[in-house]
């Protein structure tokens, strides 16, 4: 009897488990019968999302790829020219000195903000964990571009910023920060450097806090010092951070247009002209719309490109880090 | 049920959006097309405030007909416009600057107003300046004139004074590009450096200024308005080789590279200030006792004498070789080619363009009217007020201004010519660079 209560009792807990296994296929499989009515409402719910890329991102892209190679004066429609726009991309010498220009821009903009962040970063992590601070130190990144711009130009200003007065009350003979040749983009640089470096810090400071206590205490016990225990803990344990921020503030860096258009606007002599500029100008300047989808797509390339080495580097980081 | 009742709430949504959005373009589009209301830009604040003057003897004029003014800050208002052409909501008419008409005109953006011209036998003789400025290449009038605008030095009179300089030696200077005239002399005699010593005494060390006898003169803008055309145009330089349509600009000519080696050479004397040295405005400059003159707009009389505590003269240009001389910028009304209101428009842009309006809205003086009567009423207006705008007179009446040319491809030759010049005149280039500009505009003006 036992023996039969037994087996009775396996079959219903055999039978129950194949109920339970069809259960879970059936909530698992989305096109069940069971499904249809979630699979409509998971449609509806994405639609707004789809229509807003469809609309705002993907026709625009395609939109641009067409209209690169036309001669488009946006008041008049497209004229197919081929290849013409970029043949003139090639000889175009202000497209190339712009994109010198970005490239300066976004090496000095990119280092300067990454070593202030990580030290803002670590200096954070040891000392407080003041969500006031940390508050205080993302407050830049929140204020628009146009407005940190135009609150640099004032600073920055030759005769009446009161950087330069400080510098003359120090003897020093001034600087023409945002009208020389030779200080136009480290000053811009300066001014992105600030507004970006408290969310560039406080992702970092994020990485750290995610790096356990006892690694910290074992180095101790080994008598590393602080610096050290920085440069072989800390620094490779937050490669994919540190990864991951750069390639953020590349691409950043090298759509950078508000800050440059409120300041120098693109001077002096082309100085500060940065590929972003050079776009807008042909555009809504010169209504040259078909060559600026020239150099747009020109930039959106440079910015794939950019794209693929964060996965290098992400990838490589795994590794790193396991 | 529970999917079909949200996606029933937002269809619901969307449809609300929907109507909403409906509600507000109808009630655009009943403003238009009713023909009722003449939406009209400008680019100048005090300029909006002086045509809305116009508004009471316009509406009493043509009852039925209103007149919505509006004014965009000038760095926004030609994309603003051109937005407006893409979208079909630009204003029914709007004041634009010579240097867009190739481009509006070219796109059939803006309406040829012979038409109307012949129909309702308006008389464009009415006006002394702008209005050759305004034919596009076929010949055709798409502009109808507001204001002209050249240039005018100021002065500060205590300055002035001090340097035994008077007024009538400002008012009389003379130039050349070889010795620079009297205006040379003067402008050495109003520098002082920060040991109290002038220009022309012994011991004056020019890299320690408090005061230049000079604002800068060197820009970057394409026609020199109001930095150094007023002193290569008295040699009979031209900034085109024809008056309206030119093929080049004669940056070259050696007339025009001898007075731009003269005006840079100012700055490494330190009689003016170099190139991106001062950056305030120049009634700024004037106003802080850093320049003794400044040779500014005409539209900056009226802010320039009102600078509290400093007294600021008015001065014409200089007598150079051949006389005095200057280009000058004719703005003018246009209307859209889209409109849907062309008879209450065309009746505004009249009204604009009549003597009854320029002489009520030029009274205040924010633009010099093209025509000749009713700039002298705005200059007999600020007589009043104690400021003496007669040279402004005396310049249009002596024929001492030359329009500036209408030209293919306007910004493209602002976009590549001033960061040459910029180059220039920060010392990164020297006048090889003239040639090579003359050139840059041969090519870009060829695209016609």
């Amino acid at each position: 009897m036992a023996v039969l209560e037994t087996t009775a009792r396996d079959q219903r807990a055999s039978g129950e488990a194949t109920r339970r296994r069809k259960n879970a296929r059936r909530t698992t499989n989305p096109y069940s019968p069971a499904h249809r009515g979630d699979a409509k409402l998971a449609w509806v719910l994405i639609a707004p999302a789809l229509v807003g890329f469809a609309v705002f991102a993907a026709y625009p892209t395609l939109r641009g790829i067409y209209l690169s190679f036309t001669d488009f004066a946006v008041l008049s429609p497209p004229e197919w020219i081929g290849l013409d726009n970029y043949r003139q991309l090639l000889g175009d010498e202000v497209f190339w000195s712009s994109l010198g220009v970005t490239v300066y821009f976004v090496l000095l903009s990119v280092s300067l903000g990454l070593v202030v962040s990580v030290v803002t970063a670590a200096v954070l992590h040891r000392i407080t964990s003041s969500t006031v601070i940390r508050g205080l130190i993302i407050l830049p990144f929140l204020i628009s571009g146009v407005v940190a711009g135009t609150v640099w130009w004032w600073m920055l200003d030759s005769q009446l910023g009161i950087v330069n007065i400080v510098i003359k009350a120090f003897g020093g003979d001034g600087i023409q920060f945002l009208t020389s040749r030779d200080w136009a983009i480290p000053s811009v640089a300066l001014i992105n450097v600030w507004k970006q470096m408290g969310y560039t810090a406080i992702i970092i400071f994020a990485g750290l806090q995610t790096i356990p206590a006892t690694i910290y205490e074992a180095g101790r016990v080994d008598g590393a010092s602080e610096l050290r225990m920085f440069r072989t803990l800390t620094l490779p344990l937050l490669r994919p951070i540190l990864a991951l921020v750069v390639v953020l503030n590349v691409i950043n860096a090298f759509q950078v247009f508000d800050i440059v258009s409120v300041t120098t606007k693109g001077g002096p002599a082309n100085a500060s002209n940065v590929l972003q500029m050079y776009i807008y100008s042909k555009a809504f300047g010169q209504f040259d719309f078909g060559y600026a989808a020239t150099m747009s797509l020109a930039l959106f390339v440079i910015l794939i490109a950019i794209t693929f080495l964060q996965m290098r580097l992400l990838r490589a980081s795994e590794s790193d880090t396991n | 049920m529970k999917a079909k009742r949200i996606a029933t709430a937002l269809a619901l949504a969307l449809a609300a959006t929907t109507a909403l959005a409906a509600c507000g373009s109808d009630k655009d589009s009943a403003d238009s097309a009713g023909g009722k209301t003449v939406n009209w830009w400008t680019w100048d604040e005090r300029q909006a405030a002086s045509y809305k003057k116009c508004l009471p003897g316009f509406e009493a004029a043509n009852p039925g007909i209103t007149v919505k003014i509006s004014q965009y800050a000038v760095d926004d208002y030609f994309t603003k416009l051109t937005a407006g052409f893409v979208s079909g909501a630009a204003p029914d008419a709007f004041q634009n600057s010579v240097p867009l008409l190739g481009a509006y005109a070219g796109q059939k953006q803006i309406m040829a107003l012979d038409d109307q011209i012949k129909k309702t036998n308006y008389d464009l003789s009415v006006f002394d300046i702008g209005v050759e400025s305004w034919k596009y290449t076929d010949g055709k009038q798409y502009g109808i004139p507001l204001d002209w605008a050249g240039a005018a030095i100021y002065f500060n009179e205590d300055k002035a004074t001090k340097a035994g300089v008077t007024a009538d030696d400002i008012a009389n200077m003379t130039w050349n590009p070889d010795d620079g005239g009297t205006f040379d002399t003067i402008v050495t005699k109003l520098t002082v450096d920060k040991n109290g010593k002038r220009g022309d005494q012994p011991g004056f060390d020019k890299t320690k200024i408090a005061t230049y006898g000079i604002a800068s003169l060197a820009s970057g803008d394409f026609n020199g308005q109001t930095s150094w055309n007023p002193f290569v145009s008295t040699t009979g330089w031209r900034l085109g080789d024809k008056p309206a349509w030119p093929t080049k600009f004669p940056y070259d000519d050696p007339n025009f590279v001898k007075t731009l080696e003269y005006i840079k050479g100012l700055g490494d004397r330190g009689l003016m200030p170099k190139f991106g040295q001062l950056t305030v405005a120049g009634s700024q400059q004037i106003g802080s006792g850093q320049v003794a003159m400044a040779q500014g707009g005409t539209w900056d009389a009226t802010s320039m004498t009102k600078i509290p505590g400093v007294k600021v003269g008015v001065a014409p240009t200089v007598k150079g070789p051949q006389g005095r001389s200057m280009i000058s910028n004719s703005n003018a009304n246009n209307i859209y080619a889209g409109t849907k209101n062309l008879d209450s428009t065309w009746k505004w842009v009249t009204y604009m363009g009549s003597e009854a309006c320029q002489s009520t809205a030029g009274a205040d003086a924010t633009f010099l009217p093209s025509i000749a009567k009713s700039l002298q009423a705005a200059v007999d207006a600020q007589k009043k007020d104690g400021l003496d705008l007669t040279g402004f007179v005396n310049a249009l009446n002596n024929g001492e201004l030359y329009p500036a040319p209408p030209t293919a491809n306007g910004q493209q030759l602002v976009d590549t010519i001033q960061p040459l010049f910029e180059a220039y005149f920060s010392g990164e280039k020297d006048k090889a660079v003239f040639p090579e500009m003359a050139a840059k505009t041969q090519e870009i003006l060829a695209k016609q």
